[in-house]
């Protein structure tokens, strides 16, 4: 037995030597992403990453020359995950607020997005300014730009998801009224059915950026001058064209 | 079931990988830190005893998931590490805990006249728990043991929250896309359950071929 269990330890330490020698760093541009926002960023039948951002994102990084390593990560962790140094860019439909510009450095805007109020079905409600969600029991997934809006703006029952597709299970089932959340991202979601845009609207102007390290002006002024040459190509309208085309 | 979850099954399953090795890293950890952990609270001086009473106590009243997000996020500035071994040392760490706890009770149900006998035969202390207490404490230890192995491989699902694409996460991910919560989780479900019900039936397979004939229970 005594032998037995140190032939078990030895193979034990070994498995944890193996998982500590597996993540060497290489030369490359590690980027965070919440593989969880159609038609933005999330996993094709292959389980690989795709989307308006990913495709996006992988074209910058030819462009650059550099190794892209994708990181996924929910999206209330990005920030945190940036600054602690575990990633070097987010994208993932991020937009450049003055609250998150205080801990991240933006690049220009790749994309100015929408806004959508989402009702279930058939609810009767009637939104015909963003103020009508009011006294409303409304969903947002947390850490957004819309979230930040009904705080602000609004005197709601708020609940806040991790998740959009949390959000818009708990409208289906009821507990809320309606969902606030980005348009594109919404328009998948309304496919399924059983859901009505009640509103397509404007919070506080979505201006989807990269978002690098406060600091790291070298990288946010390498990945602007490829924006404005991917903008200046028409490569970031086919995309708009071939992913957010549910306009 | 719809065809594109069928499609989606493999990556779904190939989550099951990093599950698995969460799972036999952190409870490597635990069982390396609990042992000795239990051994000081059992044999060693008053105060090292405190301070391995204290160590139990402080982190079995954690939830995982706030040592997790402190390896991840707050010691990052000190050593970064990648969303696997963040995850590994935190549930490690935490299991460690209950690990101690249950290798503690297991030392002690060992009859304390076995180390007398042993001192008699001329024996040291040390010699003594590495040989005669502590083969038959790890053999008593299994069934609780076969308890926390369970707990950690669900616990696993909580790496999720640091980015690893591991089972839970993927099934968050297809679900993202694919709408059908209740088939997706319930899949993901059975897949848990499988993981659970095979360590513990590999656990008592370990406890019948470790078994020492005609001592059923040591005590």
């Amino acid at each position: 037995m005594k032998r037995r269990s140190l032939v078990l330890m030895s193979v034990m330490m070994v498995v944890a030597t193996l998982a500590l020698a597996g993540c060497g760093g290489g030369d490359k541009l590690v980027v965070g992403t919440s593989a969880d926002y159609e038609p933005f960023e999330f996993i094709d039948e292959d389980g690989g990453y795709t989307g308006f951002d990913i495709e996006l994102m992988e074209e910058i990084a030819a462009r650059l020359d550099v190794e892209l390593e994708w990181q996924d990560i929910a999206f209330d962790g990005l920030i945190g995950s940036l600054q602690s140094g575990k990633i070097d860019a987010i994208i993932a439909a991020m937009s450049a607020t003055p609250d998150r510009e205080e801990q991240v450095d933006f690049t220009k805007p790749y994309f100015i997005g929408a806004d959508a109020i989402i009702t279930a079905d058939g609810s009767g409600l009637t939104i015909n300014v963003n103020e009508d969600m009011a006294g409303l029991k409304v969903g947002v997934q947390s850490g957004t730009i819309q979230e930040e809006w009904v705080d602000e703006n609004i005197d709601a029952e708020v609940s806040r998801y991790e998740r959009a597709e949390q959000a818009i299970m708990d409208l289906k089932a009821g507990r809320i009224e309606v969902v606030a959340m980005d348009y594109y991202a919404a328009t998948s979601f309304l496919d399924q059915g059983g859901l009505a845009l009640a509103l397509k609207t404007e919070f506080s102007g979505e201006h989807m950026a990269v978002a690098v390290q406060e600091g790291n002006t070298e990288l946010r002024d390498e990945i602007d001058a490829v924006i404005a040459e991917l903008q200046a190509e028409g490569f970031v309208e086919e995309l708009a064209l071939k992913y957010l085309s549910g306009d | 079931m719809s065809s594109a979850v069928w499609r989606a099954l493999p990556y779904l399953a190939n989550g099951i990988g990093y599950t698995v090795l969460i799972t036999i890293v952190a409870l490597a950890i635990g069982f390396l830190t609990g042992t000795p952990i239990a051994l000081a609270r059992v044999y060693g001086r008053r105060w090292l005893q405190g301070l391995a009473a204290s160590y139990v106590v402080v982190l079995r009243g954690f939830p995982s998931l706030v040592v997790l997000f402190i390896a991840y996020y707050a010691l990052a500035g000190a050593i970064n590490l990648p969303p696997f071994l963040a995850g590994c040392a935190a549930l490690g760490i935490c299991s460690s805990a209950y690990q101690a706890e249950i290798f503690r009770g297991a030392i002690q149900s060992v009859e304390p006249g076995q180390m007398m006998a042993a001192r008699a035969l001329g024996m040291k202390r040390v010699q003594a728990i590495i040989s005669i207490i502590l083969p038959q404490a790890l053999r008593n230890a299994i069934p609780g043991w076969s308890n926390e192995a369970a707990v950690v491989v669900k616990d696993s699902s909580l790496v999720y929250a640091v980015g690893l694409a591991e089972l839970m996460r993927r099934a968050q991910q297809i679900n993202a896309t694919l709408h059908e919560p209740l088939l997706i989780f319930g899949v993901t479900g059975v897949l848990y359950f499988l993981l659970t019900f095979a360590t513990n039936r590999l656990l008592s397979w370990v406890e019948r071929r470790t078994a020492i004939p005609d001592m059923v229970v040591a005590r």
